[in-house]
């Protein structure tokens, strides 16, 4: 009794000790402001004033409700899943292109590709909203081509395309260290016992190194969906959610709603809404994909 | 040992650190102001490092609210970070959210020399005056004087523009010279926010008949097709559309571009405020001819709106109460005092900002052509109300609205239901 006791405590101190901190700093920035703001979708404040009332359900009646929250929600559902294809399939073919024996400047090549992640979504914005509206308009104009001769950030469709283009130049990179990763971890020797039995580079590809990519792939889904979900910089700086709104990405109306609305429950509660359906995609898309995890 | 002694120093640094800092916290009152009109924030800077040199231990710094972003969402965040600053610049609308937290102002000195009704929007319930007026602004057509005067083959009088069918004419005379008839900035603080504005002050000289408007459009009461106001401009704007410069693609246009335009003299026309005047003047080549025409919203020269343009309050500071100490609040007090009182003051504020003041001792102006022109609107009495009261997200969604159908994305008929149904969600 008394030994388990002590051990406990042992077990406790050795756990403050390390990780003391931040267990202490995730509970005050993270844990409490949650709690709190779940608190506050059961008020109507403002946002700024000291005083206000309960409302108990009302803002989520209004969520469910408000259409413009919906389509917003929709267009960003449609985001996810072509940021999510497009970003795996090209980050995949340049980890696989870049891992080969005879490509020259593989390293070069590869920081390259990197390197868009490494600048900040709002920057990006601004440098991609430059060449969208005055660079491929000028040429577009100079060369009379018709679809470049408009910018596309004037054109609702478009401007969500550009949205998604500007995502994939972002990821790609990211997305394709992680596949290297995972492809050089792949023992050779399956590979050479393949290749003697007479598989090509095909069959390898397919019976070989996708099925032991999917620790990878699992990895790089779930931060393409969670980012995708999340994204706000990107939206903010290149479209600014337009033209008219068209272009208004699930977090921005969330903020506009909190903060240019002024409506901090309604906008408090549509987050909270979406926590909860983000973690429930993102939880489901992990638990089906360790499945179809092999073993070498 | 060699940890100790790191230990060690690093606490004789904090010690050293926290007692310089009190050194300056005993001899110094550092306020912030928080500026939300992006183009007077170098001026603000210089009146800020001005007033710091001329007293003794007060230092101020500007901190800014991009062009476009609500100046409420900064101020939210500021207070939310327990990080207030001691003078915020608000727009009219959201001054009373903030009664909670702001000083009262009714000792102030200032409080009789405002102008009439340009404390209306910064008194609470109670009488507590929460607010100081900055600035009087006005917005309508903005032409270029020496644009106009070609295509009219003469001196240009903008007395003559007072119905939809001569500004159509002027349209045609501007497009004939060779030169743009004028640009439309489809941003959608400016459609929304003070272009569709102007059905509303068009309704009625009296602003308890406007808030009547208002009221019906929010209850469902009011149908925007059928009203005559809402139409004209309407007319108006398809008129602006068919000779707008960047119609190719009208919603690639920009602000800066518009500046930039007018300035230049490569279109006639623009449709803004007097605030735009520092970054036209970067462009100017007509060495400051420029004046404020009417948006004409109808073919009867007596209607309301045709001879007048929108005029009022635009941005008023308040003084935080909660987070700042009282030596803090003291002297954000006392530079109010200073802009409105002292010569210098008054002469950085006014003149070197470009700041119409909302104060009647104040008797110099400024010297650029956009405040001339509106001063004169003033001292005419051609003016109705610039309506500062509407919902805080009324200029992004109608805003919204009209760049859908400036792009032609959407008829009459859909905009004006889009904008009931956006008051009547409220």
């Amino acid at each position: 009794m008394l030994a388990t006791e002590k051990r406990f405590i042992d077990k406790l101190k050795t756990y403050l000790l390390f990780a003391g901190p931040t267990t202490f700093v995730f509970l005050t920035v993270i844990i409490l402001p949650f709690l709190f703001g779940i608190y506050l979708t059961f008020t109507n404040w403002d946002g700024i004033s000291k005083t206000y009332t309960f409302v108990r359900l009302s803002n989520y009646i209004t969520v469910f409700k408000d259409r413009m929250f919906w389509s917003s929600f929709m267009l960003t559902v449609k985001y996810v899943f072509y940021t999510v294809v497009i970003v795996n399939t090209l980050g995949f073919i340049l980890a696989y292109a870049l891992t080969g024996n005879n490509v020259i400047g593989q390293n070069f090549l590869r920081t390259g590709f990197f390197i868009p992640n490494l600048i900040g979504g709002i920057i990006l914005g601004l440098v991609w909203r430059f060449i969208f509206s005055n660079v491929l308009v000028f040429i577009g104009r100079n060369l009379n081509i018709g679809f470049l001769s408009y910018s596309w950030l004037a054109n609702p469709d478009k401007a969500f395309w550009t949205l998604v283009i500007v995502s994939v130049w972002q990821y790609s990179g990211y997305m394709m260290i992680i596949f290297i990763a995972g492809l050089s971890n792949i023992p050779r020797e399956l590979i050479e016992a393949a290749t003697i039995d007479g598989a090509n580079g095909f069959h390898r590809l397919r019976s070989i190194v996708l099925p032991l990519m999917v620790p990878s792939f699992i990895v790089t889904v779930f931060l393409t969906i969670q980012r995708g979900f999340m994204v706000y910089d990107v939206n903010l700086a290149l479209t600014g959610g337009g033209p008219f709104k068209s272009t208004e990405l699930i977090s921005m109306h969330v903020y506009e709603k909190a903060f240019l609305a002024q409506q901090y429950g309604v906008g408090q509660s549509q987050a909270f809404f979406l926590f909860l359906l983000v973690a429930a995609i993102s939880i489901t898309q992990v638990y089906f994909s360790k499945k179809l995890e092999v073993e070498a | 040992m060699k940890r100790i002694k790191l230990v060690q120093c690093m606490l004789v640094f904090a010690l050293v650190l926290s007692m310089s800092s009190m050194v300056v916290l005993a001899q110094d009152v550092q306020i912030t102001i928080l500026n939300s009109k992006g183009e007077i924030q170098t001026q603000l800077e210089e009146i800020a490092a001005y007033y710091s040199s001329i007293t003794d231990g007060v230092s101020i710094e500007v901190i800014s609210a991009p062009v476009g972003q609500s100046p409420f969402e900064r101020a939210v965040a500021l207070y939310a970070s327990g990080n207030a600053p001691a003078i915020l610049m608000l727009d009219a609308g959201d001054v009373l959210l903030f009664q909670d937290r702001a000083l009262a102002l009714n000792d102030e000195k200032w409080v009789a020399d405002a102008i009439d009704n340009s404390l209306d929007m910064a008194t609470a319930e109670d009488g507590r005056i929460l607010a100081f007026p900055v600035t009087v602004e006005g917005f309508g057509f903005i032409y270029n004087k020496p644009v106009l005067d070609k295509a009219v083959g003469g001196e240009f009088d903008p007395a003559t523009i007072n119905t939809i069918d001569s500004l159509r004419q002027l349209f045609d005379a501007i497009d004939d010279s060779g030169k743009g008839a004028l640009v439309i900035s489809p941003e959608d603080w400016s459609l929304g926010a003070h272009f569709f504005s102007l059905a509303y002050s068009a309704q009625s000289p009296d602003f308890n008949t406007i808030n009547e408007f208002l009221e019906g459009l929010k209850n469902g009461t009011v149908s925007l097709a059928d009203n005559g106001a809402a139409n004209g401009l309407l007319d108006t704007f398809d008129l602006m559309k068919e000779y707008n410069y960047d119609r190719l693609d009208p919603l690639a246009s920009t602000y800066d571009r518009g500046t930039e335009l007018i300035g230049e003299g490569e279109v006639g026309i623009w449709f803004m405020g007097n605030w735009a005047w520092p970054e036209i003047a970067d462009f100017d080549t007509t060495g400051g001819q420029f004046g404020f025409l009417p948006v004409p919203i109808s073919n009867d020269p007596a209607d309301l709106g045709n001879t007048q343009i929108p005029v009022g309050v635009t941005k008023y500071f308040i003084l935080d109460g909660e987070q700042n100490s009282s030596a803090q609040q003291q002297a954000a007090k006392d530079f109010l005092n200073w802009l409105v009182y002292d010569p210098e003051g008054q002469k950085r504020f006014v003149v070197d900002a470009n700041i119409i003041p909302a104060f009647s001792n104040i008797t110099i102006a400024p010297a650029d052509p956009l405040s001339a022109s509106l001063l004169d609107y003033v001292r005419e009495g051609r003016t109705m109300n610039f309506i500062l009261n509407l919902p805080p997200d009324h200029w992004a969604q109608v805003g919204a609205s009209m760049q859908k159908y400036l792009s032609n994305f959407i008829n009459r008929d859909a905009f004006f239901k889009e904008v009931e149904t956006y008051w009547q969600g409220l």
